[in-house]
């Protein structure tokens, strides 16, 4: 795509109008700064954007934010708000790890007080949470007993002595999505997933210790030089499967329903009809279990703190970045798609996992989130570069010696997950942010920066 | 032959073989190569039975299903004993050694960019899109 198709609504806004492509439903809008377009330019993401815009019911915009990169069908970054009545439901919108999502947690230490008991915490941590490829965790669970974690969360986790009613009052949705039904869970999915509950997995996963290195605006609690810990995991192979599952019935259905789509990864159902119903019940469910995740390793890194320093953790919120909600926006009721998205309503915190070695922020949801976006922010830096092209760019020993030079001690599964990860693969998080505190979407609060990185 | 393409998040295989049958063997084999398995000495076999709208969904949802079973069971395949294919079905034994372990995750072989083709020189060919 080339830049003269974008229209600059504002210094942050930029875009598409509804003639660029006749089978458009709605212009296509990306939040970004002019720097970044040029770079947004360079993929598909831009394309991938107009194609979700032809979604059977979109309202409004389809809307990618600013660490928008390509993905396979939707660009991840990107936001689909379709109506309840009239829209589809499509599991590309979603993604594969659904639920994928961050939880921030606070303590009392400074990192100045840590900073000699760093390596052991580190290990401590490490050796508490299962990473890695497929790892199961310690945890089995029989079948009804994993109906009641897909169906209730993290709340199903605290009652089974994972963490405590508080906990869930500072969770997304209380850690639980309505609707959720067990019984649209395969057995593919339990098989493949089932006994993950409690691991964070590989790829851009990990659990990170960071110290608060800027205060914008006091809120939360948060305090300069705090330390507080960031979990980043989903529904782990469990989540994998289910939008596997129903993607090939939505490939296989759409026709029936007269729906096509530019790319069969946009494979959708009219949200009201069966298909689109189970997949909901399923994706729910899904994200239940990631929910219930991150609860039990939020009890696994406790377990260590306590262990290590005697003392405990406070959960500050938690929240997905692959989900679709039903929620009620100025257009009405409608579903929101949000594939490497953050809910940002009014007043609620925002986290933005940065890249390993640079920062990661926490913002609040403004007002300008509904008015613009519906409800939504960034999620992370974004990839810039391919995992391909950062192992062929940086080396584990180098990478490894940057990471000791500024202070950070991390434990890897493996030297190839760690470079795939590198700093120079993302883009700068902090222009990112830039961009949706000044567009009105999310304010920043504080800056964090890592001092410990446990991954898969 | 399996060539790698490049893709800002994920990962991009170009798949290019003789027959069509030889394709889905290919594919099978590129896909599990993505896992890094350790493998052990075991030998295992699991059978599959597909049946799809086309011979591209047909592929994907093939190597989907090897997928899945290789994550489930710990079973690294690299090869496929196939019984029948047709345009909508494929029936196929899968065939490896168990898994201790995987070094890389695959989370699933996307629809996306997938298309079945053949060239002018007869080779079947199709490009797919992993998500990672």
């Amino acid at each position: 795509m080339e830049k003269r198709a974008l229209t600059k609504v504002h210094d942050w806004l930029w875009e598409i109008p509804k003639s660029y492509r006749p089978d458009m439903r709605v212009p296509a809008r990306v939040y970004t700064d002019e720097k970044m377009l040029d770079s947004i330019l360079g993929d598909r993401s831009l394309d991938q954007l107009i194609n979700v815009a032809t979604l059977p019911g979109i309202r409004g915009w389809a809307i990618a934010m600013p660490d928008v990169h390509e993905g396979y069908g939707f660009p991840i970054g990107g936001i689909a708000a379709v109506g309840s009545d009239d829209g589809v439901i499509s599991p590309g919108g979603i993604g594969y790890d659904i639920n994928c999502g961050v939880r921030l947690l606070r303590s009392t230490q400074t990192a100045s007080s840590l900073r000699e008991r760093l390596p052991k915490l580190v290990h401590s941590i490490a050796r508490e949470i299962p990473s890695g490829v497929g790892r199961g965790g310690p945890l089995r669970f029989k079948k009804n007993d994993l109906d009641q974690i897909l169906r209730d969360g993290a709340t199903r986790a605290v009652e089974i002595g994972f963490g405590t009613d508080e906990d869930l009052d500072r969770i997304e949705s209380r850690g639980a999505i309505d609707g959720a039904d067990p019984k649209f869970v395969s057995d593919h999915a339990r098989g493949r997933g089932g006994d993950q509950l409690g691991t964070i997995g590989s790829g851009n996963h990990f659990v990170e210790i960071d110290r608060v290195d800027r205060v914008f605006d006091p809120a939360f609690g948060i305090e300069h030089d705090q330390v507080l810990i960031l979990i980043h995991t989903g529904s782990r192979g469990l989540g994998h499967q289910v939008a596997t599952d129903f993607l090939r019935v939505m490939v296989g259905t759409m026709q029936r329903y007269g729906i096509s789509v530019p790319d069969r990864e946009l494979a959708c159902a009219p949200f009201r009809s069966p298909e689109g119903q189970q997949y909901f019940q399923a994706m729910a469910a899904a994200a239940n279990f990631a929910f219930a995740n991150r609860q039990i390793i939020t009890a696994g890194i406790r377990r260590a703190w306590k262990h290590e320093l005697g003392d405990d953790l406070e959960v500050i919120y938690d929240v997905a970045h692959n989900v679709a909600k039903i929620e009620k926006h100025a257009v009405g009721e409608v579903l929101v798609h949000r594939k490497g998205a953050t809910r940002a309503f009014p007043g609620q915190p925002v986290l933005i996992p940065g890249s390993m070695g640079t920062a990661s922020y926490v913002l609040m949801g403004q007002q300008g989130s509904m008015e613009q976006s519906f409800g939504s922010s960034c999620h992370g830096a974004g990839r810039v570069m391919s995992r391909t092209r950062a192992r062929q760019q940086v080396t584990a020993t180098e990478l490894r010696d940057r990471l000791q030079k500024l202070g950070i001690v991390a434990e890897a599964g493996s030297s190839k997950g760690l470079v795939e990860e590198a700093p120079e693969a993302y883009k700068d998080v902090d222009a990112v942010v830039d961009v949706v505190d000044r567009a009105g979407l999310a304010k920043k609060v504080a800056r964090l920066v890592p001092i410990g990185v446990i991954k898969g | 032959m399996i060539e790698i393409i490049e893709h800002t998040a994920d990962i991009r295989l170009r798949i290019t073989a003789a027959t069509r049958e030889d394709l889905f063997r290919e594919a099978l084999r590129g896909t599990i190569a993505l896992l890094q398995p350790q493998k052990g000495e075991r030998e295992v076999q699991c059978d599959v039975r597909i049946e799809a709208g086309d011979p591209t969904v047909l592929l994907v949802d093939f190597l989907n299903e090897a997928l899945s079973n290789a994550h489930a069971r710990r079973e690294a395949y690299d090869d496929a004993a196939i019984w029948s294919l047709t345009d909508n079905r494929v029936e196929a034994r899968l065939l490896g050694t168990e898994a201790i372990a995987f070094g890389d995750d695959v989370k699933a072989v996307t629809y996306h960019e997938a298309d079945i083709r053949r060239d002018a020189h007869g080779q079947w060919y199709t490009v797919l899109v992993y998500d990672i």
